[in-house]
Parts: C-alpha cells; structure tokens; sequence
C-alpha cells in the first residue's frame, strides 16, 4: 500500500485541526458572550457546512480561491500562495467542513461557564486575558477538547469539498478517502479494505475519546 | 471607609434612581424582588454602568458620569457575594480563597489562606472542591475568598437566601462577627424582613428604583413613612380615613374600616380636618379584649366589634381575621399562641378588640 495518501492525510488534518481550534475558540468566545447585529446570519453562515453538499462548499472555495476571483490572484500573487490543486487546498476545505463541529460543543460550553464565576474572577481583580484563561477555558475545557477531537476527525475523513479544492493528483494531493475512492474505481479491493479498516478504527476511537472528553467532573 | 452613591439608570419598564451616603456601617437595603436592589449593587461595583451620576468608594471616585470616570470592576476592590455563591469549580477551598491574591504560591497567600479558613470555621475543607461542601460552606468560603482580598466596600447580594433557616441563622451571626473584625462599608440586600432586622440598625427600604425610607429599624417597623413601607414590613392593617378634628396630642379620624378612632399626633406629617389621610396599625399591636370583661367608658381606646371570619397559624403567632361590624373590614389580629389559648376563640365568634392610639401610625 502506498502510504502517501496516509501521510498527506494526517499531515493536512494536523494542520487543519489547529488551525480551526485557534480561530473556533475565537470564534465561540464572541458567539457564547457578545450580542450584535447579525448573529443569527453569522451563526447560520458558520454553521452552513454541516448542511450544505461538500461538492458545493468546495465549488465555493474553487472559485473563490482560484485564479478567476479577484481574493485568489491577490493570494497567489502578492502573498505567493498557491492554494487550490495544493495540500493546502484540501487545509482549507477541511477547515471549513471541520469548524461548525468544533464551535458546536465549544460555544455550548463557554456559555455553560456561570456569568457569576467569571464576574466573581473581575471582582477579585483579574483582566480579562486572566478570567479567560484561568477561569472561562479551563472551565470549558471539555467541550473545547471534545470540538477539537471532532474537528480532527472530520478533516481525516473530508472528501467532497477536497476533491474540488485540492483534486486527486496522486503522491501530490490525494488524501485517504479519495484514495479509498480510486482504489474502489479501478478494483484494487485490498488497498480499499485496508484504508477503510485504518479510517474505520480511527473514526471509532475518536467518538469513544470524545465521549470520555464530554463526561463532567465537576 | 465610606460609600457615597448618586446612581440613575433606565430600561423601558423600570427606572433606578438613588443616591446614599455611607459611613463603615453595616447597611440593609431591604426591598420586595424587583425593587432594584441586586441591580444597585451591580453599578456600586461596575457590573453594570449607569447612565449617570457618579459612585465614590473611599473618597475615590470610581465612576462619575459628567467626568468620563468609569474605574474597571477589577481595579474597584469591591467585595462581592452572589445568592449562588459563584465558586470556581475546578479549584479547591484553599485555591478559590487564594484567587485573588495570586494563588496559593504567592507570598503571604498561605498564611493569609489559613487565617481566613479559621475565622470562617473552614478548617480541614481546604482541599475539597465546591461541589463536596454544603450550602453554609460554599457561601463561606466565597465571603472568605473575597475578604482575601482586603477589599474597600462589601456588597452582599441575597447572600443567605439559598440557604436554610438554622444555616442562615449562624451566618448572620457569622457576618456581623466579621464586619466586626473587618470593619469596612457594608452593604447586604435581602428581601427578608426578618434578616434585615438581624443584621442592621439602620435600614433602607427598596421600591421601583427608589429609597422609599431610609431609617433606623424601629423608624421603618413602627413608623412606616409610605403606604409601600408599611406593606413591605408586615403592617398588614393599612387603611384611609377623613379626619374630624385636630388638637395638639390627637388626630381623630372617621374610617369605613374602624369606624371613628383617636390616634396619637406626630409631628412629621400635617393633617387638618377634612383632609383624607392613610393610616395603619401592626397586627401584633392589637390587644384582643375578653369576653367577660365588662367595658369601662374608655372611648380613647379605640373599641372595634368584628366576627372572626379565619384563624391562621403562623408559628409561633396565629392570626385572626376579623370582619369589623362597622365597616366590614377584614382587621388583621395577630397573637402568641398562648393567648389565643386562653382566650379560647373560633371562627365564628364575636370579639372586642382595641386600637391603642400611640399604636395607630398616620402615614400622611
């Protein structure tokens, strides 16, 4: 079995994961404690992956990443970076597809820290850098932990909006499911049973971590 | 160290408007819920911002509205206790008490730790999570977190009302210890009559944003200085009257409740014949007459004739509801059990009681 495709894949989720926690945390923080004008279509928008076709999420991103749109020429020639057909193509599908799975649970459990703990920290003295890392994260850690573990697993198994992006060129931007893909086309089962077998397992420990992530403590 | 306040704020259905000016006393903000209470303590510490005026914590200026002032909540040094204590979950007694000190390693932290967990009677809890304690704990340990801190005022929100009756009982006694040891500008809301007399001297009642009185305990209980105030401290006999006649000692008012009564004059409100005045009379303060005393001629003792129409128990009191022959009111009596006893009344019965004048208030 060629284990390119593996490699890629762990590579491009890796990287896709900490990306979506850093700008989900973000995120969430804002969705879970401010109010303003639109937060309905933001939530909305943000959340649009978990239901619209991969295919079309990744025809978005193609055209606005690619040479015809004004933002993809302006990153692949001022910034120099070539996204679409890249790894860093199937990156930015996998970011997108991955992040409402993330703020789902991390914005829950932000919002479940008590607006009295946090207040009780500002009265004690605290700014607000030290009440989110002393008090809101390590708080919410456990739906931040469990977004994380499910982000991770929906950027190794993301494969529509991949194929669009980043296509399947092999030993360059072939990740495992399209791998599974290919293989299943041209009846090569034993490399087919083996990466479902891999992605099976892998998807199975994940809820499980998750799910341990989930229980409360406190 | 003192407190000074002059707060306004608006919303579409309620308006907040009040100024105090505190010395290092304990002070009771009594009020029904809704009367803005818990909202004033939040702009006192920076919780919330009002729309103006301005707050002073130990001749600091916090937040002046003209000035542009508005201090952050965490540079107040304002002590804050929440109903629902607001605990760190995830940090054990001693950590959520060396908060806001900088931790248990600081320097002094352990001490000062050790210190405060015996004078709240925390000792041996200090590595129990929130979670493992009781509710008298919990609300201990937060009084003790914030006391850490050494800070300038003390607001306490409803601090003992999730608790129950004995807990409650020690941790009044608790906190008026500590404001002993700690004297520093206190103030408590409750909407707990009797906590309100517990803790304090002097006690301002809360209504619909406003300090309806501000007063000492006997001043607010006795002498109710708004139908509201009365209401709010159990003077459940409130009624109105025209007055007849005016002398120097004596207002004689003529009620459709009680019919004609003689009421002790103060000099706080002017009343002059003709005039509709509110006057009450605390149920407690009703002697009941028994029904074989024969009556001397005592008109200035105000005799009113009623049917009872309900007993009620009420702990250690009972109270009797009585449908006065004159005006068909229902006259609140309340009595200690042992009299009811020995008077030996029911439903149902006529009975004679009398509303002593220098227990007739006249609220104006």
């Amino acid at each position: 079995m060629d284990l390119f495709p593996l490699l890629l894949t762990i590579k491009v989720s890796v990287v896709a994961t900490v990306i979506t926690v850093a700008l989900g945390i973000v995120i969430a923080l804002v969705l879970a404690r401010r109010n303003f004008v639109g937060k309905n279509v933001v939530d909305a928008l943000i959340m649009q992956p978990l239901v619209i076709p991969p295919t079309v999420l990744g025809y978005y991103l193609l055209t606005l990443l690619g040479r015809s749109s004004g933002f993809g020429r302006f990153v692949e020639d001022v910034l120099g970076v070539q996204i679409v057909f890249t790894w860093k193509g199937a990156v930015v599908a996998a970011c997108i597809s991955s992040l409402p799975l993330f703020i789902k649970p991390a914005r829950a459990a932000i919002e479940g820290v008590g607006r009295e703990v946090e207040d009780a920290a500002r009265l004690l003295g605290k700014t607000e850098q030290q009440v989110l890392r002393t008090i809101t994260l390590p708080l919410a850690w456990r739906g931040i932990m469990a977004g994380t573990v499910m982000a991770f697993a929906r950027a190794t198994g993301e494969f529509g909006a991949t194929l669009m992006v980043a296509g399947n060129i092999p030993g360059l931007t072939q990740t495992l499911p399209v791998a599974i893909y290919d293989a299943v086309q041209i009846g090569d089962s034993g490399s087919a049973n083996l990466m479902v077998a891999i992605i099976t397992l892998f998807s199975f420990a994940v809820l499980y971590i998750a799910g341990r992530f989930s229980e409360s403590k406190f | 160290m003192a407190l000074k306040f002059n707060i306004k704020k608006s919303f579409p259905s309620f308006k907040l408007d009040l100024s105090l000016e505190l010395s290092t006393e304990l002070l009771v903000l009594f009020g029904p819920s809704g009367a803005g209470k818990s909202l004033t303590l939040k702009m006192i510490s920076g919780l919330v911002t009002p729309d103006s005026g301005s707050v002073e914590v130990a001749g600091e200026k916090v937040f002046d509205s003209a000035a542009g002032v508005n201090v952050p909540v965490r540079s107040r040094r304002t002590g804050y206790l929440f109903q629902e204590y607001a605990l760190f979950p995830h940090m054990t007694v001693e950590q959520n008490i060396a908060y806001g000190i900088g931790g248990m390693r600081a320097e002094g932290a352990s001490a000062r730790v050790r210190e405060l967990l015996g004078v709240m009677r925390l000792s041996g809890l200090e590595k129990r999570y929130p979670s493992e304690l009781s509710g008298g704990q919990k609300q201990r340990t937060a009084l003790a977190r914030t006391l850490a801190t050494s800070p300038r005022i003390l607001l306490l929100d409803e601090p003992f009302s999730a608790l129950d009756f004995q807990v409650r009982e020690k941790l009044r006694a608790d906190l008026l210890n500590i404001h002993k040891l700690y004297p520093v500008t206190t103030v408590v809301v409750t909407h707990d009559l009797e906590e309100a007399f517990m803790l304090s001297e002097r006690i301002a009642v809360m209504n619909e944003g406003r300090i309806e009185q501000f007063g000492s305990r006997e001043e607010v209980f006795y002498r109710p200085a708004t139908r509201n105030v009365a209401r709010f401290v159990g003077t459940r006999n409130i009624f109105t009257g025209r007055v007849l006649s005016v002398t120097d000692s004596e207002v004689v008012i003529d009620s459709p409740a009680v019919g004609t009564v003689h009421a002790a004059r103060h000099g706080s409100v002017t009343v002059t014949p003709g005039s509709e005045v509110v006057f009450c009379i605390r149920p407690e303060e009703i002697p009941v007459i028994r029904k074989d005393r024969t009556l001397e001629h005592r008109v200035k003792d105000n005799i009113v004739e009623g049917e009872i129409t309900a007993i009620t128990g009420r702990g250690t009191t009972h109270l009797l509801y009585m449908k006065t022959f004159t005006g068909q009111t229902a006259l609140k009596v309340e009595l200690p059990n042992h009299v009811l006893r020995k008077l030996d009344l029911a439903t149902g019965d006529t009975v004679r009681v009398s509303l002593k004048r220098e227990s007739i208030w006249i609220i104006g």
